[in-house]
């Protein structure tokens, strides 16, 4: 049956997300150095996914169909990639930035390949009142309704920057592998319920 | 000694320099020559060194001075935003103290310093409990309130300060008594105006109305409405000018605030009659209303606001038998009261007052009953000559009447404790309202994209499914600007939907509507 399929749904491993909300990846940030001097022109001429306006910005911008990202790459041969939704989205899209520059004629390789930061979002499906946590968690909290709606929550460890909007909305950014995003997210979790308004 | 230069006296090649004045002599005859020491000071880097001299700068005390210059200029800068910022000497000078220490007494100069001086203004104000917005100070210093803000951060991070939270009723308490479209109204009337708008304001935080906006539209709207309320001609546009803030916001608070009075009033037995465009007549009512359940003791404060419930049957006994009872007026609060008393609700066991079947005659009946009474109450009643400005009536009775103001909601709270009373009305953010709707709304979708689906792939079996309920999938796109006439309006959401839907995509993934990342997993994942 068609529709067997289209119901199907794993169940969450409560072992590893004991709240049952697993936070999604929305942007991985990667950077890897391609080991060579660019001539940054001669790409932008050569290329047409690739934009370059040195009065605006130093780095050529070359963006790719599949994974769906977009890549700044520098002229002394070091390249951010941004916008994968997974690691290995990212690296395979790194891969193909620097397969492009290698075949504009450039002797580039691929070194020190890194994910630099992983942001994460998901909803804990709860109103959550700002001013009673941003006044019990005052050490980590910043909540300044005047420049910023969310509150931003720097946890210690993991080293980790939480956005937690009164929807229920949550960002979790500065991660270097997902574990920390989720372990950061277990960690805020509880401390969300205590501020959480119950629905009727 | 020989040289290349010949004496003008004996034409011998030995001239030297005098070791006195260093003027050319020729060392046989003794004959001073002319002047000839020229040295061409050929400038750039490879050039002769020599020193360089810059007249007036030298030594201390003159008004060239650099540094000196500097920290006048610094000074006087600081003087002058605290002079439009209206600012005591002892504050001014407790945030020339934060600059000095920030700067390490070297103050500075530039935008980037007038940015810190304004941040130094906002955090020696906040810390002190003073109601001072940063947009306020942002417009004196001419930058954007994110970089104010960012300044801000700094300079609390660098002095490891903890920043208060910016408290919106001493806001309100300042807006009301120093705006100056309230300048001619009188200090009687201000006093209460201030009550019932602390009051108001409370129940905005309450509502989370407040929380994750801007605290002044806020002000703005709440300023409007006491104006309203007691008469006062108010324009929303000229309040927000006076707060700096922007008019569209001011009226979506505004009728935020409307909106949730209206809901507060459903609890009232003529509540069905009242909306947003009616709620100014009603409006004493209905703070009055909330004004008493924030005053009832909460026996048990889990209990949400249908389980309070009304005597609604003691209330229509009462008013269809007693001839001039009924009559609201300041002595009938108290009796009121015992409208709203929890304990009159054991009497029926209601969830809520639509639960009770009475009809609209007899609700009407009641309600008309009341109009009538208090327009003879309102008309008997003199009115109160110290109010200058009055537009036409909205309030049933005169200000005097309703508003008690005895509730500790019109004192300043805490939020804990704002959380906690019942002021009738227990609500969700708004921005949770929207995200709830719209898991609803893309629920409705999923359920329609299956269906079509299944249609597609058995279409003899299309018309046996009695699962799925056609009828509701109708208006899942009803919200839409364009009509179609076709039966299922399909847009660009649906068809991702279908999409992810057919790569085997979970349904709780897309019921979060993160549908870009979706694609990018699960349909371009090659």
């Amino acid at each position: 049956m068609a529709d067997q399929g289209l119901e199907g749904s794993q169940p969450v491993d409560l072992t590893k997300h004991p709240s049952g909300i697993v936070p999604t990846l929305q942007n991985i940030v990667s950077t890897v150095n391609l080991d060579c001097k660019l001539d940054l022109k001669a790409i932008a001429l050569q290329a047409r996914n690739a934009e370059y306006n040195p009065k605006r910005f130093a780095a050529v911008i070359m963006r790719i169909r599949e994974p769906k990202t977009t890549a700044l790459i520098f002229a002394s041969g070091k390249m951010v990639c941004t916008g994968a939704k997974s690691e290995q989205q990212s690296k395979l899209a790194a891969r193909k930035y620097a397969r492009i520059i290698q075949k504009l004629g450039f002797p580039a390789k691929f070194k020190d390949f890194k994910i630099q930061n992983i942001v994460g979002s998901c909803d804990v499906k709860f109103p959550i009142r700002l001013e009673g946590l941003a006044y019990a968690h005052g050490a980590f909290s910043s909540y300044e309704p005047e420049l910023f709606p969310g509150l931003i929550y720097r946890m210690k460890q993991p080293k980790i920057v939480l956005l937690i909007f009164v929807s229920g909305k949550i960002v979790i950014t500065g991660a270097k592998v997902r574990d920390e995003t989720y372990t950061a997210f277990e960690n805020i979790y509880p401390v969300l319920t205590e501020f959480r308004k119950n629905q009727q | 000694m020989e040289n290349s230069r010949s004496c003008k006296s004996c034409q011998k090649h030995t001239i030297g320099s005098d070791d006195t004045t260093g003027n050319p002599v020729c060392l046989s005859c003794g004959t001073l020559q002319d002047y000839d020491n020229y040295d061409a000071q050929i400038g750039g880097i490879s050039g002769p060194t020599g020193t360089q001299v810059r007249t007036g700068t030298a030594g201390s005390g003159t008004v060239y001075n650099y540094n000196e210059t500097k920290i006048y200029n610094a000074q006087k800068e600081i003087e002058d935003l605290m002079y439009q910022l209206g600012f005591s000497s002892l504050k001014s000078s407790e945030v020339k103290d934060m600059v000095v220490k920030v700067t390490d007494g070297e103050y500075g100069q530039g935008r980037w310093f007038t940015v810190l001086i304004g941040a130094c203004a906002c955090i020696v104000m906040r810390i002190d409990g003073k109601p001072l917005a940063i947009v306020t100070v942002a417009n004196i210093v001419c930058c954007d309130i994110y970089e104010l803000g960012r300044m801000i951060y700094r300079v609390v991070d660098f002095l490891d300060l903890k920043l208060p939270e910016f408290d919106i009723v001493d806001s309100f308490e300042h807006y009301i008594r120093n705006a100056p479209s309230f300048s001619e109204v009188s200090e009687d009337l201000i006093g209460r105006m201030l009550k019932q708008g602390v009051f108001l304001v409370q129940c905005l935080v309450k509502w989370y109305v407040t929380t994750g906006r801007r605290p002044l539209p806020v002000v703005a709207a709440v300023l409007v409405f006491v104006a309203k309320l007691n008469q006062v001609d108010v324009v929303i546009e000229d309040v927000a000018n006076e707060l700096q803030v922007a008019v569209v916001t001011c009226r979506l608070r505004y009728k935020e605030l409307l909106e949730r009075l209206v809901k507060v009033a459903r609890g009232l037995p003529w509540g069905e009659d009242v909306t947003v465009k009616n709620i100014m007549k009603h409006a004493t009512f209905v703070i009055q209303y909330m004004e008493l359940k924030s005053m009832s003791k909460n026996r048990n404060k889990n209990k949400n606001f249908e389980d309070v419930g009304f005597d609604l049957d003691y209330l229509i006994d009462d008013c269809l038998s007693n001839g001039n009872d009924y009559a609201l007026d300041a002595d009938d609060t108290v009796n009121d009261s015992q409208y709203f008393m929890m304990d009159h609700s054991k009497r029926l066991s209601i969830e809520g007052p639509n639960r009770f079947q009475i009809s609209q005659e007899c609700l009407a009946m009641i309600y008309s009953k009341m109009k009538d009474e208090m327009h003879v109450h309102e008309s008997t009643h003199s009115r109160d000559n110290s109010i200058r400005k009055r537009k036409r009536g909205y309030g049933m009775l005169s200000y005097t009447d309703w508003w008690k103001g005895e509730s500790e909601m019109s004192k300043k709270l805490l939020v804990k404790q704002i959380v906690e009373k019942d002021v009738g009305l227990s609500v969700m953010p708004p921005s949770f309202d929207s995200g709830c709707l719209s898991y609803e709304r893309r629920k409705e979708k999923i359920k329609a994209a299956k269906y079509r689906i299944h249609k597609t792939m058995y279409p003899s079996d299309a018309s046996s499914i009695d699962t799925i309920d056609v009828g509701s999938l109708e208006h899942v796109n009803a919200g839409k600007r364009r009509k179609r006439k076709m039966k299922f309006d399909v847009d660009w959401e649906d068809f991702i939907i279908e999409t992810l839907l057919l790569h085997q995509v979970e349904e709780v993934e897309i019921e979060k509507g993160y549908y870009k990342t979706l694609m990018d997993l699960h349909v371009f994942n090659y």
